[in-house]
């Protein structure tokens, strides 16, 4: 019976993150791209900057917070969603960029 | 072979501009205006009352307009403001004008609508030096206020913290820029500008990469930058937006300020130290006042090798943003 038990929590655990998906957001022209996003626990945001000059992504959530620091052109981030709990993603150099992400 | 050299310079330059987005730098259609908060000709004419009012000061000698005039480019021309008591603020007084565009307010963005940032200074020691729970009570005592407010805000409660921000802030929404001669040459009147200025535009849009900050119709993008005018790690100085919260990416970073009407808001920058757009461009473009050693110094700021010739071409383009006064009757009288 422990013996199943595991075998089911294993499953349903190694189901989970072969079901994880990875987004990918473009910061390009000043912009999140795109500036909404549905997504599940233990998928990933990867962060890419298009843009010739630099970015940052960063939230103050404190279920999923984090903070790329400053992301160079070229330069690529990711950060994995921790939480059931929406949350609005910015960045610190351009307060006109906003990502919506909704966890469901 | 100077007339084919010369011919082929004015090809490349039409193609340059040809090939520029010029729709970017034209004004919006509309001006932004929270829902719970849309301009009325009562709204606005409330909030110029009270803008222009002294006795909404600690000491009735101070009003918005005080540093932040019509007259003085929207703000005071000095490099930081007289407060109520004796001293002075620590920063230049930033202009309204064009702040109706902005999704930040204050040099370190800690207001996030002209109605959060209206009150603030106000309140400040540093600034009008009054609190709000003694001037509610008083405005609430002027009848000839009452009656606006209620004529502005009906069902809202009379004068309360809430409409009186929205107030200020209406008046506020209505300080926007001229037509500048740019804007003329951006619609398509190519002789609306100088031809160096039409050279110090390339060289905004080009080299100099002023625009990587000064974007759009308001030429500022928002952002935030420390773009080097102290040295160090700016210990015992004043630390910007990383007031707000300790954000690494925070750290010294201020603002940038719109371009438009430039020229009749000199000194520059956070702490009013630069009195010429000269000096100012040149800081921007030479990689900052202080190249090395600087905490957080912004990487949009480096050394763009701009000759003196190319800096005076890029003054003289910025000159071209500034219009003509907007129309605007200042108040003599006041409530009673």
């Amino acid at each position: 019976m422990k013996k199943i038990a595991m075998m089911l929590f294993i499953a349903g655990a190694l189901s989970a993150t072969l079901s994880a998906k990875n987004w990918v957001i473009d910061q390009k022209g000043k912009t999140f791209i795109p500036s909404k996003l549905t997504v599940h626990v233990g998928d990933t945001i990867t962060f890419k900057n298009s843009d010739p000059f630099a970015h940052n992504a960063y939230t103050d959530d404190e279920s999923n917070e984090f903070d790329v620091g400053m992301q160079p052109t070229g330069k690529e981030t990711k950060m994995t969603v921790n939480a059931k709990e929406s949350f609005n993603i910015e960045c610190a150099i351009h307060p006109n960029m906003l990502l919506e992400v909704t966890v469901e | 072979m100077i007339v084919k050299l010369g011919l082929s310079v004015l090809l490349v330059s039409s193609a340059l501009l040809a090939t520029a987005d010029m729709n970017k730098w034209l004004r919006p259609s509309e001006v932004p205006q929270p829902k719970d908060n849309k301009l009325t000709k009562e709204r606005i004419e409330l909030g110029k009352l009270l803008y222009f009012d002294v006795r909404l000061s600690g000491n009735e000698k101070v009003s918005c307009a005080t540093c932040h005039h019509p007259k003085r480019g929207w703000t005071d021309l000095v490099p930081v403001s007289k407060a109520v008591g004796a001293g002075r603020g620590p920063r230049n007084s930033p202009t309204v004008l064009n702040t109706v565009y902005l999704r930040k307010l204050f040099w370190d963005g800690r207001a996030k609508s002209l109605e959060q940032q209206a009150l603030g200074p106000i309140k400040a020691d540093v600034e009008m030096n009054m609190p709000l729970d003694v001037l509610i009570p008083k405005l609430q005592k002027i009848q000839g206020y009452v009656t606006l407010f209620n004529k502005a805000y009906p069902n809202e409660g009379g004068i309360t913290n809430k409409t009186l921000a929205k107030a200020i802030a209406s008046f506020e929404r209505t300080v926007v820029s001229t037509k500048a001669p740019f804007d003329a040459f951006a619609m398509g009147n190519k002789k609306a500008i100088s031809k160096k200025a039409i050279k110090g535009y390339e060289l905004f849009i080009g080299k100099a990469h002023c625009a990587d900050c000064h974007d759009k119709f308001n030429f500022t993008d928002g952002s935030f930058h420390n773009i080097g005018l102290k040295d160090g790690d700016l210990q015992g100085k004043d630390l910007g937006r990383y007031n707000l919260k300790r954000r690494a990416t925070w750290y010294g970073v201020f603002k940038t300020p719109t371009l438009r009407d430039i020229t009749k808001s000199a000194p520059y920058f956070h702490d009013g130290s630069v009195k010429t757009l000269t000096e100012a461009a040149t800081i921007c473009a030479s990689g900052g006042r202080y190249k090395n050693g600087v905490k957080n110094k912004s990487t949009y700021i480096e050394d763009r090798h701009l000759t003196q010739t190319e800096i005076s071409q890029v003054v003289a383009f910025m000159k071209t943003l500034t219009g003509p006064d907007m129309k605007l009757e200042i108040p003599t009288k006041f409530p009673q």
